[in-house]
């Protein structure tokens, strides 16, 4: 490695590439060094520090920090570590309680989206209405519509494709479940109404089945596989 | 007490202008005060419609702006005294005025008028937002086609967030030949779509094009268009008027082509 030490930065602050080979101390005194070079750039930045290119030991991690608080006036939020594991562990953990929040609780709303209106909601939402051609809903969770849905409807925005959307008469431009997205037949609207019109609007249920969007009317076993 | 009736549509050509003109004019009819306002700033064409374009002195903008008195820029129907029209200047643009202005100039008009009809631009924009301003409630036109059916949708929303108390529709251009072969859309589709109280269907009719062309509104004629519109304005001012038989019109032709036999 030609130098010792390189500072990057990246979205949450700072990231230190160590040489594993450098005596510690000396280390220590390259960091020193190299953060007096930048000190003006970094003046009173609050940012939060990585390490990479050598294992450090708590320890060594708190004497690198003091040496930069000691030497500079950069004040150090946090230290963000690269362990794979627990980074998956943290993100898994975070959209857990995501789904949770989602799935246990939900927002009524009442009234008909219009074209040119736009919903977002971090439950699973109850639609008392329409959702007309041009509107647009979009849920963490599930989406309950008691009315038409002739818009656009977007359930499990944070990812979760096992969420579901419901509609009374199921008649979407597009509806879209963690990322998988359906959109309507190619059709004009003359012939919709008109096949709409020759059978009943019956409630149906969109989930998402092997990759795709499935649309299906509700039986008594439909909620069973949710 | 007096109303001040926004007429909107979202968009353009599906024949507000044409609906205000027979709305204000069969309005008088039914002898109440009636001024029409054209919001339509730099695209005015109410006054054309209504016949009065060589009467224009002084227009919207210069009220607004204080260079003439309200009374000075009102121009009064040919036929009918209690009807006026308040024409827009047609050498300047939406910004010219603002929603705040507008309010006060309806408020003003409510003391002489029983009714204030804002025809307003198509779009969503500062012409949209300055017709809605004072208005108590308003009159979405549409035609039976999806494009229209949409824009209406989204104003209507428009005017539910502007707390625009009363909304009702009028569908207008329907060609009962097209929808029974089926190309057309039902006035029950359209309403199934937008949802809110029809107030009238206005029948396509050539005689309109005739009546706009020379300047004089159709409404009250024989024309079934005028008797459509005629009706229409019994609703707004309260009565229960059953919507009109479409279909006559073919058993007149037919009884007309009996004659001619």
């Amino acid at each position: 490695m030609s130098q010792p030490v390189i500072i990057k930065s990246n979205k949450y602050g700072l990231n230190l590439i160590l040489d594993p080979d450098v005596p510690f101390p000396e280390l220590l005194g390259h960091i020193t060094k190299k953060f007096l070079e930048s000190e003006n750039f970094f003046k009173n930045a609050r940012m939060a520090i990585s390490f990479e290119g050598r294992e450090l030991t708590r320890e060594e991690e708190y004497q690198i920090i003091d040496t930069i608080s000691q030497n500079t006036s950069i004040y150090i939020v946090c230290v963000i570590d690269y362990d794979e594991n627990r980074e998956q562990y943290a993100k898994e953990k975070v959209e857990q309680c995501l789904v949770e929040e989602s799935d246990n609780t939900g927002r009524f709303y009442k009234g008909t989206l219009r074209s040119g209106q736009a919903l977002e909601c971090e439950t699973s939402i109850i639609i008392i209405g329409d959702v007309n051609p041009g509107a647009k809903i979009i849920s963490t969770g599930n989406i309950i519509i008691l009315g038409a849905l002739k818009g656009t409807a977007y359930a499990g925005a944070s990812g979760d494709e096992d969420c579901f959307v419901v509609a009374l008469d199921m008649n979407p431009v597009q509806i879209k479940i963690g990322s998988i997205i359906g959109r309507s037949e190619d059709k004009g609207i003359l012939a919709s109404i008109r096949e709409r019109k020759k059978v009943a609007a019956q409630p149906q249920v969109a989930t998402v089945s092997d990759g795709h969007i499935l649309i299906e009317p509700i039986t008594k076993n439909t909620f069973n596989n949710i | 007490m007096s109303e001040v009736i926004v007429i909107t549509s979202g968009k353009g050509g599906v024949g507000k202008t044409t609906t205000t003109a027979n709305v204000g004019t069969g309005l008088a009819q039914l002898d109440k005060k009636v001024v029409l306002i054209d919001t339509d700033i730099g695209l005015r064409n109410l006054d054309v419609v209504m016949g009065l374009e060589n009467r224009i002195v002084y227009n919207l903008v210069d009220v607004v702006e204080g260079s003439c008195r309200i009374k000075q820029a009102l121009i009064k129907d040919k036929k009918y005294p209690n009807l006026s029209l308040l024409p827009s200047a047609q050498t300047r643009d939406k910004s010219s005025v603002t929603p705040e202005q507008m309010k006060k100039l309806t408020d003003e008009l409510r003391e002489e008028f029983d009714y204030i009809l804002l025809d307003c631009p198509a779009g969503i924009e500062q012409g949209f937002q300055n017709a809605i301003a004072g208005a108590d409630r308003s009159i979405v036109v549409t035609t039976p086609e999806v494009s229209a059916i949409r824009d209406a949708d989204r104003i209507i929303g428009l005017l539910e967030a502007n707390e625009i108390k009363q909304t009702q529709l009028i569908v207008n251009r329907l060609r009962m030949d097209m929808v029974k072969r089926g190309d057309m859309m039902t006035v029950e589709d359209v309403c199934e779509i937008l949802a809110i109280n029809l107030i009238g269907v206005v029948p396509d009719d050539e005689q309109i094009v005739i009546s706009t062309n020379q300047g004089e509104p159709l409404v009250g004629s024989d024309a079934l268009a005028g008797k459509a519109f005629a009706n229409i304005c019994k609703r707004i001012v309260g009565e229960e008027v059953p919507f009109l038989d479409l279909q006559k019109k073919s058993s007149v032709f037919t009884k007309l082509a009996g004659l001619f036999k």
